[in-house]
């Protein structure tokens, strides 16, 4: 059976299964109002058991792209995710408009994350960039999307890629098996234990790596959070820019420290509402987190390496962006040298001595320089798509991500619409 | 006696005309050795011929320095020598409506290697911009060339040099002749709302993704001499070439300046070429830059004008 035809099959399975019996449906009643299915059906008994592929934790810019792309590449695959959308940074944060999926003229990233936005883009009616245009500031070429339509989309293209999504819930405890890992995740009213051959942390921090004892890297001083809000004038999602604050020391480790920079931020907006007597039109759920930790990886990119454009024989995925470094006093971004383009190579993505479990997002293993380069949109796109390929094979396999052959990840990545770094 | 009389006012006169009109263009384009040497040494002429009419004139002078007249006539001169000599600020503001960098050392030459600008505004700082002719460039009819420098947000805050011939300069370099409109009607704009042009920039200027960017002035001289070493205004010269007679695009090329990493030796690097783009809702008319496909054929002659372009700045730097 081809990968696809396992998907539509398991999609089959999914669409009769939890609307029926596990009753998770949600019924559409018609297309103004949707109704909960019986409160007795949609009871979800609290000890849930999932024997997956891959289990993938954090359904943010990374996490929904490898999700999709692991269950596209026909491997049985649980995404879980601690708060209540897809997209996390991209949608929860607010921070709409990713980049880069070009450089110099040419696209560089494509794939799901690519195909996504695009066709959030067109459904919203929107515009996308012109790549052959020299943009003035390296941001122009970011795509404004709208963050409400690019969550349900990405929930629908999981729903079609076979992918289970379990909302509300996040790991308590990992430990490694014979096959893989055992993770206990709980949310409320839920006690969920998932037997996975392989495990896909995108988490942002790298907080499953964490759990299962992987040396992760740290600065003393983390880059700025900014809350996204709207004050004055309406929020037009996926059309204009959005008003942002600092909001300093802004720490996503733990629901303390994430706690206290949305408290922070909200504050700080409620004073300004009360001093310029505007509206506000527009608040993000969360603040949006800039730097936590990242993995100590199989290989570390350094900001030579970003710079330099060097391309590792084992690259997975292009990335691109100015070495973008947000301090106290704001920043200044160092634009890469005409015609460079940086390569992600597979080994920063892995932690380092580690089986069966790889990163993608913001947490990859780099330096700090390197690491505010390559933190964003697009390029952690890219690396949920290589991460989804690397695990689904290994899990197909019985291998760990690095020992899958790199040519079998460039093949299928390739089939599923990326672009292989060096490959024209 | 009566001819030699008119003989001297008639030459004052008329030297006086050269000398008033050649004043005004000095104040008003871009620095020109022709320009400010026809009204420097026509000025000496004047001044030879003006000794031969108080010679001529004596008798009236005289009587006028005994009225109270001449009080009021060499407090007028003092008053005005003392505020044009010291420029307060709205002194500095009429003298920010010269095209005319002062003492600027401004010279460009077309040479059998390509041309060279040289450009010098102050004694301790010299650029050379050196564009070396490519294959396809043509020395006996050369290209049409326009050097600009634009600040960090990309408003055109100082042409350099403009094209030969101005009327087809402007059709053959789009990019140059769009930016510089742009800074025109800016520059009226500002004055008809009574706003500095630095006001009404930086209310264009909604750079609300990545942080502030340095843009405050639109004065030439802040960027290229900043007063302070420890604000350092970063700038882009930008240089446009297109050549006479065929159908393909300009290019742009550019290299950003920064004097908090200044260096003697920077190339110049191929930005793209300028297509119109479709006009926005406002009906705003807009250039953008488009990347030139290398691997195109229509493009290799083009590419062949300039073979590289050298920005050289020597910054003596003063004994600490
Ligand atoms: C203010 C700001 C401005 C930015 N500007 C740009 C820009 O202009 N363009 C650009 O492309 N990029 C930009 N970035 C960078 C980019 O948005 C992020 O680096 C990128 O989105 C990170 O993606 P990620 O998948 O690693 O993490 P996230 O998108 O943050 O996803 C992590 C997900 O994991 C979930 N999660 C976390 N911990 C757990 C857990 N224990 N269990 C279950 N789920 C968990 C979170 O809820 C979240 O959904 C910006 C970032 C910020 C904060």
């Amino acid at each position: 059976m081809n990968p696809q035809e396992e998907a539509t099959d398991r999609r089959k399975f999914l669409q009769t299964g939890l609307a029926g019996t596990a009753g998770i449906g949600l019924a559409a009643a018609s297309t103004t109002s949707v109704a909960i299915a019986d409160e007795e059906k949609a009871s979800i008994s609290p000890e849930e058991t999932n024997e997956v592929d891959v289990l993938v934790v954090g359904g943010g810019t990374a996490g929904h792209v490898a999700a999709i792309q692991a269950a596209r590449a026909g491997a049985k695959t649980l995404l879980v995710e601690r708060n209540s959308q897809l997209g996390g940074t991209t949608t929860t944060g607010g921070v709409a408009f990713p980049g880069l999926f070009d450089a110099w003229g040419r696209q560089v990233i494509a794939g799901i994350g690519w195909e996504l936005v695009k066709e959030s883009v067109e459904l919203d009616g929107g515009t996308l960039p012109d790549f052959a245009k020299v943009p003035q500031r390296h941001w122009q070429n970011q795509v404004y999307t709208n963050q409400f339509l690019y969550a349900i989309l990405a929930e629908e293209k999981c729903a079609e890629a076979g992918v289970q999504i379990a909302f509300y819930e996040f790991p308590q405890a990992i430990k490694k098996t014979d096959e893989g890992w055992e993770v206990d995740c709980v949310g409320f009213g839920t006690n969920r234990r998932v037997r996975c051959k392989q495990v896909i942390d995108c988490t942002g921090g790298a907080e499953v790596v964490g759990m299962a004892g992987f040396s992760r890297l740290r600065e003393e001083e983390r880059q700025p959070g900014s809350y996204l809000f709207m004050m004055g004038k309406e929020h037009q999602p996926g059309r204009n820019q959005i008003h942002r604050l600092y909001v300093h020391g802004a720490d996503s480790t733990n629901s303390r420290t994430a706690t206290q920079a949305n408290l922070t931020g909200r504050k700080t907006i409620l004073a300004k509402v009360r001093k310029e007597k505007k509206r506000l039109m527009h608040l993000q759920p969360e603040t949006g987190f800039r730097e936590s930790y990242r993995i100590e990886g199989e290989t570390l990119i350094t900001v030579n390496d970003y710079t330099s454009g060097r391309l590792f024989e084992d690259a997975i995925s292009y990335a691109f962006y100015p070495v973008d470094l947000h301090t106290k006093t704001g920043v200044k971004p160092k634009p890469l040298k005409r015609g460079v383009v940086p390569t992600i190579p597979l080994g920063a993505l892995i932690p380092k001595d580690s089986r069966d479990i790889i990163v993608a997002g913001r947490c990859l293993s780099s330096d700090r320089l390197a690491n505010s380069g390559l933190r964003v949109q697009a390029s952690c796109m890219g690396m949920g798509q290589a991460a989804g390929v690397a695990a689904a094979l290994a899990a197909k396999a019985g291998s760990t991500p690095m020992e899958v052959p790199l040519a079998e990840i460039h093949a299928l990545l390739k089939e599923h619409g990326q672009i292989i770094p060096g490959q024209a | 006696m009566n001819r030699k009389r008119s003989f001297v006012s008639l030459l004052l006169a008329s030297s006086f005309v050269v000398l008033a009109v050649s004043g005004i263009l000095a104040f008003l384009l871009p620095f020109s050795i022709q320009i400010v040497g026809l009204h420097a040494l026509m000025g000496f002429l004047f001044v030879a011929v003006i000794v031969f009419h108080i010679a001529n004139n004596y008798g009236h002078l005289s009587r006028y320095s005994r009225s109270r007249i001449l009080v009021a006539t060499l407090g007028i001169t003092l008053v005005s020598t003392l505020l044009f000599f010291w420029q307060p600020e709205p002194v500095k503001k009429v003298l920010g409506l010269s095209r005319n960098l002062g003492p600027a050392q401004d010279r460009f030459e077309m040479v059998e290697e390509g041309l060279v600008y040289r450009y010098s505004p102050a004694p301790h700082y010299k650029m050379a911009l050196t564009v070396r002719a490519g294959k396809s460039f043509a020395s006996e009819a050369p290209p049409h060339v326009a050097i600009w420098l634009e600040n960090a947000s990309f408003y055109h805050i100082k042409t350099l040099r403009a094209p030969e011939n101005e009327g087809e300069g402007r059709a053959a370099l789009p990019y140059w002749d769009f930016k510089l409109r742009g800074w025109e009607k800016a520059r009226e704009e500002a004055e008809e709302a009574g706003k500095s042009l630095q006001e009404k920039m930086e209310e264009a200027d909604l750079d609300a993704v990545s942080g502030a960017t340095q843009n405050s002035s639109f004065d030439p001289a802040d960027y290229i001499l900043p007063a302070d070493p420890d604000n350092p205004m970063p700038y882009r010269l930008v240089l446009e070439i297109d050549s006479p007679d065929d159908d393909l695009p300009s290019l742009v090329y550019a290299v950003e300046v920064d004097n908090a990493d200044p260096r003697a030796f920077q190339l110049l690097e191929l930005v793209g070429y300028p297509a119109r783009e479709e006009e926005d809702e406002e009906g705003k008319e807009t250039w953008a830059l488009y990347y030139v496909d290398y691997s195109d054929e229509k493009f290799a002659p083009v590419l062949e004008l300039v073979d590289s372009a050298l920005l050289q700045i020597d910054r003596e730097t003063r004994g600490e």
